[in-house]
């Protein structure tokens, strides 16, 4: 679980391509778009192979110079790459002569004394090079996490080489300019730098300082009074303050009440002043009381929260609105009256308020795009690079594929080009297609996090990989193994797409995703079966599949693919070209069978009806005005302007949805029967009886959340009890307005965006045994209804037996939808503060 | 050189109620407001009456160019928000304008900050107190002509230069995560000071702090640079600081330690990527304590704020050896930390890429550079405190609870006889002796230098127990609303 929690800081494997090694980067940011993907900002780190060659030798020259301690070393250090260094530059460095004195070790990397040239070949793969350069990518390409570190001297090798997905770093690479540059701040010398240290006094000689010009003592612990005592005149300093404020004319209309009064004489300000008048009066309790109360009156300390009048701080919120914290501009725009410290002192008082918390709630669920960590389960679909075929060699020998698998000739493309064993559970291809090299497992593996191949064999290290075509290419068929198109959904348009980045960049280009587009695809894209000419031909060929119905029907059923694809060319072994194609095609064709008048005779014969005579009237059309109503029209079709176009419901802003609020305020009786919950405005009708209701003044409305809304407990009842018989929440609970969210709750409540993301995706009811009974004991016409009304509850009147309805609420529908249910599980919002005044009021 | 774990130090500690009242700017992560919301909670703890509370004066253009360039100040002295553009070439010249922004009251605050740190340095050499705290300090990146990693003078330099006339060398411990740049550039090239730096190296401002960076000239084997790596948790951060700490005292034998504590090093700190918990930083503290030198507190990076009030509050009471209940006292600022509100904080699930293989290795290489101090006695009886290497948590509360002096005891006292005895409340026995004298003393002792009897705070009672939990709950707010009006 931890293992896929991805945070921010942590240095993954990205998998930008499926055939070429990992790409290795650290998380910066993860952004939840407005799609609901989560992308992932992170800063790129370089293989070795990423780096043109100079630059590469140069960092081994570099690396080398800093484990040694020779003058020519010493010099190098100082010269190289403190600025940054191009490729010509390095191509130069490499040639000077003092560098080239400097041993060469056939570039191999340095520290890597006493490793065996294995061990040193597969350094090499662990170093890095560092970049700022920064890119965005979908959090869904995460392939797991790695460490990088900045390679220490005293650490050797051997102990990255030992831990699994372990790298180092040691010089930055800037990819733009492809130039390498030592990551290492320098600490200068010189006067310039350096302090005079000052001399230890000597004997006799007079220390010029003098404590009492440096500090003024505010409290001393040698006292003689007891922490009793003090407290007690904390307290009384408290009771003087509220009776104080008992007096001022201005208090008193700012605290109406005796409890406000001794709130704000409870803040700090007093209980410093106390303190500082205890230390004054030479901590004589009995001089420190009467200075608490001198002739003028008792004392009153008023902190800057208490001296703001409530217009100010109107203000200031207004201010705060417009400026930001930008002091200064407040200042000189809303509150000339005041000084900046003021300012800043109100600000961070203003801060302990509700409304600030209140606002704070507002912004953190803004934030909410902005995530701390993500979850990126492991990824299982195999690499198309998998050979698949070959693989569990001895186990099901018969593979329709043809081609590779022939009897066991281990030829040298089955040797595994890096290891060079011929047994492995998995093989993948690797390098250009007509060497048809291939990789084992763990060689795959290796190649894919570490960039190269475990031995530095007869293949090299890069070479391969470069005679690849361009990636790009790869890359899009890699990653769509699976024909899934990805539709644009904006009406209209429902342009296709291959991958899902494209058709993002189709709706920001085409359609502007801005705050308000709205939601445009579903998390899990439904995909099709797209049947090839062959499957068709099995279909019809294969014995295995000859319950077509039973399949469609439980798509949840294995099919044995093997049996499958056997019979299938047996079969087919048996056929003509010409029968091959007609057997193809007759599965495209319709079947006649005539008009239906004809078919319901046959029908009729064949249940032993005798067949009636003339015309049958049941097969004639109701006339239109004839035809039953149905109580609940889903998609009404709005009224017609006088020009003849429709008019449809204008969306309600933000404001008028308040105001409508407002108005129906008045909420339900909170006990309801679950199901009328579920139903929203169905119920009306249905409390009626089947009975219509009476005609809707307005368009009726099946998500009627702008009027009638649940109140946060209705809200958290529902959820709760959606998650606990695995209901749908009823959809007006997460009302969109304008693809924004709206406020559920008002005055300390927390906004609930509900992302379309969390929007359920298609899914297939699975009935059991109780539910099979349950549909036998319906009607088909009230089957038909469930099926195309899944928001209501079924009744089924009193055939409908009992099991079916646990809570009152189960329902039956074909389609039935499982909803995800994150609603419910998030944080519960922290009660409303207490209503009336803005301020704490705590006092002892 | 052995410690005085059960001793009661004096404390002094400056503050300026203005100090939060400075900004740095909009979005700026820097905050002054955090030492005031540590005063706020020092006083609702009880704290704050246990201590020597000063307000410190302005720090002059002259003190601050004992150390900084008279152009550097001249510049700080005159650079407003309203005449900045007046002064293009020099903000850039002395690196102030980004990081280290213009803001209004900029050079007061210097003045506050280093003042502060003076005077708690005049009053460590006067013997007028043992441990002496400015949270308003620790401003360790400011460079001699510039500014940097917004810091603009550079406090704890201007405090050792002045513990310097006093003693002959001046330990300099930095628990910030970022590299303390600028007290170990001034110190580069000295013998007398030597400065020890722990912090996040490798991609990180300032750049510098390399395991190699030891000095240069005289100052060769005078600097000390830990280089850490992301998610130090508290177990991994004393496995180092512990054995470096324990040799470099042994090694160096300073007679004054000033530590900065830097909280951006706790975990969840705006800008930092340690995993340290209040509790792991204030053991940082506690240690250095236990050595029982003249001890300076400064500040530091810090940029969670909440969290480095509450870091800073706790290491008030690690001076004082006071235990302090988990439950925050109510203060003005109470809200800020919620939703728990308590004192101690847990650390996160980050991985910890600090492996004891790695800090074993930069151990032995710094061992092996602190093997070349030329002062370095041959087999010297090891500095470690008691209680220091051994950190079961069990030896942990023990060493607190011996450390406390439960204030019903001192009331007693101090009602009983109605007299007041510095030496009784401090209980500094057998400091002196065994100090490292290897310089001739100043012969001005203003004070202490009196024979006070030793008081050993083994004397427990019921009720000093009792009134050890009254010092928090005293203060606790009460929990219920009024009534609304
Ligand atoms: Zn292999
Ligand atoms: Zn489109
Ligand atoms: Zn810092």
């Amino acid at each position: 679980m931890a293992a896929n929690m991805y945070r921010v800081g942590d240095c993954v494997y990205f998998e930008t391509s499926s055939t070429s090694p990992y790409q290795i980067r650290r998380i910066e940011e993860l952004n939840k778009t407005p799609s609901g993907n989560v992308e992932a900002k992170v800063m790129c780190f370089y293989r070795r192979r990423d780096l043109p060659n100079p630059l590469i030798q140069l960092a081994d020259k570099h690396q080398m110079a800093q484990s040694e301690d020779s003058p020519i070393a010493m010099k190098l250090k100082k010269i190289c790459l403190k600025t940054p260094v191009g490729e010509e530059q390095a191509a130069q460095a490499v040639l000077d002569p003092a560098l080239a004195a400097m041993e060469e070790e056939s570039s191999e990397l340095p520290g890597t004394d006493g490793l065996a040239p294995k061990q040193r070949h597969q350094a090499k793969h662990r170093e890095l090079f560092l970049s700022r350069h920064v890119e965005t990518l979908p959090a869904t390409h995460i392939r797991g996490k790695c460490t990088v570190t900045l390679l220490n001297e005293t650490e050797s090798l051997l102990s990255y080489l030992n831990k699994d997905d372990a790298f180092f770093y040691c010089l930055v690479f800037d990819p733009s300019q492809k130039t390498l540059l030592a990551d290492k701040g320098e600490i200068r010398v010189g006067s310039r730098y350096q302090t005079e240290v000052t001399n230890l006094l000597k004997d006799g000689e007079e220390d010029v300082r003098n404590s009492e010009e440096l500090e003024t003592l505010v409290w001393t612990p040698e006292h003689g009074l007891t922490d009793r005592q003090i407290d007690q005149f904390l307290v009384v300093s408290r009771s003087v303050g509220t009776f104080a404020r008992a007096l001022d004319c201005s208090s008193s209309v700012k605290q109406p009440s005796l409890h406000m009064s001794a709130a704000a004489a409870s803040r700090d300000i007093t209980l410093f002043h106390a303190m500082d008048t205890l230390h004054k009066s030479g901590y004589s309790i009995e001089s420190a009381l009467s200075s608490l109360v001198p002739a003028s009156g008792p004392v009153l300390c008023r902190d800057e929260m208490e001296e703001w009048s409530a217009s100010e701080a109107n203000l200031f919120e207004e201010a705060l609105d417009k400026y930001g914290k930008d002091f200064a501009d407040i200042r000189q725009d809303f509150l000339p009256w005041k000084t900046l410290k003021n300012l800043v002192e109100y600000y961070y008082m203003w801060k302990t308020t509700d409304r600030y918390v209140q606002q704070k709630r507002v912004k953190a669920v803004e934030a909410e795009s902005k995530l701390k960590q993500v979850y990126i389960p492991n990824y299982n679909k195999p690499n198309p690079a998998l050979i698949t075929s070959n693989s569990s060699s001895g186990k099901a020998p018969a593979v329709l594929n043809g081609g590779t698998n022939g009897t066991a000739t281990v030829t040298a493309a089955q040797l595994c080009a890096s290891c060079q064993v011929t047994n492995s559970n998995q093989w993948y291809t690797w390098g250009p297609q007509h060497l048809q090299y291939r990789l084992c497992g763990s060689c795959w593996q290796y190649w894919k996090k570490y960039g190269g191949l475990k031995t530095a064999g007869v293949f090299g290290e890069t070479e391969v990989e470069a005679a690849k075509g361009p990636r790009g290419e790869g890359e899009d068929t890699a990653l769509s193994v699976s024909h899934r198109p990805h539709r644009c959904t904006v009406l209209n348009c429902a342009k296709e797409f291959k991958l899902r980045a494209h058709l993002a960049r189709h709706v920001a280009t085409a359609h502007g995703s801005g705050e308000g587009a709205r939601p445009v695809m579903k998390t899990r894209a439904a995909f099709y079966l797209r049947a090839s000419p062959f499957t068709r031909l099995a279909r019809r060929l294969t014995r295995a599949l000859r319950r077509p119905r039973h399949y469609a029907r439980s798509p949840f059923s294995p099919i044995n693919l093997t049996q499958v694809k056997h019979e299938c060319s047996a079969a087919m072994a048996g056929l003509g070209a010409a029968e091959l194609r007609a057997a193809g095609a007759a599965a495209g064709a319709a079947r006649v069978r005539g008009p239906v008048g004809a078919v319901a005779a046959r029908l009729a014969a064949a249940r032993g009806t005798p067949p009636a005579t003339g015309r049958h009237d049941w097969l004639t059309l109701t006339p239109r005005d004839a035809m039953p109503h149905p109580p609940h029209v889903a998609f009404p079709k709005p009224p017609k302007a006088p020009d003849g176009s429709l008019m449809y419901e204008r969306v309600l802003s933000r404001a008028e949805i308040e105001a409508r609020r407002a108005e129906a305020a008045p909420a339900q009786p909170l006990k309801r029967r679950a199901y009328d919950d579920i139903n929203g405005l169905d119920r009306g009708a249905r409390e009626g009886g089947e009975c219509a209701a009476p005609p809707p003044a307005k368009r009726p409305n099946k998500h009627p959340a702008p009027m009638q809304r649940p109140s946060r407990e209705q809200y958290a009842a529902m959820c709760a009890r959606a998650q606990a018989t695995g209901q749908p929440l009823p959809a007006h609970v997460f009302t969109h307005v304008n693809g924004k969210p709206t406020n559920i709750s008002g005055r300390g409540g927390r906004r609930h965006v509900i992302s379309w993301m969390d929007a359920p995706d298609d899914l297939y009811f699975r009935a059991n045994e109780t539910a099979k009974v349950a549909r036998r004991s319906l009607s088909c016409g009230e089957l038909r209804r469930g099926a195309r009304a899944p928001w209501r509850a079924l009744r089924g009147g009193a055939a409908a037996p009992a099991p079916l309805h646990h809570g009152g609420a189960a329902r039956l529908s074909a389609p039935a939808v499982y909803s995800r249910c994150t609603y419910p599980a998030r944080p519960s919002p922290s009660p409303p503060p207490p209503p009336g005044t803005e301020r704490r009021l705590y006092f002892w | 050189m052995a410690m005085q774990p059960h001793s009661k130090k004096r404390v002094c500690y400056y503050y300026d109620s203005d100090i939060g009242n400075y900004y740095y700017g909009q979005g700026h992560p820097m905050k002054p407001h955090r030492i005031r919301m540590t005063h706020n909670l020092l006083l609702n703890y009880g704290l704050y009456r246990k201590m020597e509370i000063y307000r410190p004066h302005k720090a002059t253009a002259d003190e601050m160019t004992k150390f900084h360039s008279d152009d550097y100040i001249r510049f700080l002295r005159s650079i407003r928000p309203d005449n900045m553009s007046e002064y293009n070439k020099q903000m850039q010249r002395f690196n102030v304008g980004e990081d280290c922004p213009v803001f209004d009251g900029l050079y007061e605050f210097c003045q506050l900050s280093a003042g502060g740190s003076v005077a708690a340095a005049v009053k460590l050499n006067k013997q007028a107190s043992e441990i002496c705290i400015n949270w308003g300090g620790g401003l360790h990146h400011a460079k001699k002509s510039e500014a940097s990693g917004f810091c603009y003078v550079n406090d704890i330099v201007l405090g050792i230069l002045e513990l310097l006339k006093y003693h002959q060398r001046v330990l300099y411990i930095d628990i910030d995560v970022h590299h303390g740049d600028g007290v170990e550039e001034a110190f580069y090239t000295t013998d007398r000071v030597m400065t020890v730096s722990f912090h996040k190296y490798g991609e990180y401002f300032p750049g510098t702090g390399d395991l190699r960076d030891i000095g240069a000239g005289k100052g060769k084997y005078y600097a000390v640079n830990i280089p850490l790596r992301d998610g130090m948790d508290d177990e991994s951060y004393e496995s180092i600081f512990v054995p470096i700490i324990s040799k470099v005292m042994e090694t160096f034998q300073p007679s004054a330690v000033v530590l900065q504590c830097g909280a951006d090093s706790l975990t969840g700190d705006r800008l930092g990527c340690f995993n340290l918990t209040v509790r792991g930083h204030g053991r940082c503290v506690e240690l250095v304590k236990r050595f029982g030198l003249p001890f300076l507190l400064v500040g530091g990076g810090g940029y969670t704020i909440r969290n480095v009030s509450r870091c800073w509050t706790y290491e008030t009471s690690v001076a004082l050896g006071v235990e302090i209940a988990n439950e925050l006292p109510y203060n003005d600022y109470f809200e800020y930390f919620g939703p728990d509100f308590k004192l101690h904080i847990s650390p996160s699930n980050m991985s910890n890429q600090n492996t004891p293989e790695y800090l074993e290795k930069i151990k032995n290489r710094l061992f092996e550079n602190l093997r070349m101090l030329p002062h370095a006695p041959g087999v010297q009886v090891q500095a470690i405190p008691e209680d220091a290497v051994n950190d079961e948590s069990e030896d942990e509360d023990k060493v607190d609870k011996d450390e406390r002096l439960p204030q019903s005891e001192k009331d007693k006292r101090i009602t009983g006889d109605g007299e007041l005895s510095d030496s009784e409340d401090e209980g500094e026995g057998g400091r002196r002796d065994n100090r490292s004298y290897r310089t001739p003393q100043p012969r001005k002792r203003p004070r202490l230098d009196k024979d006070g009897s030793t008081i050993k705070d083994e004397i427990k009672t019921e009720d000093s127990k009792d009134d050890v939990k009254n010092i928090s709950s005293v203060e606790e707010p009460k929990k219920e609303l009024p009534p609304n009006p």
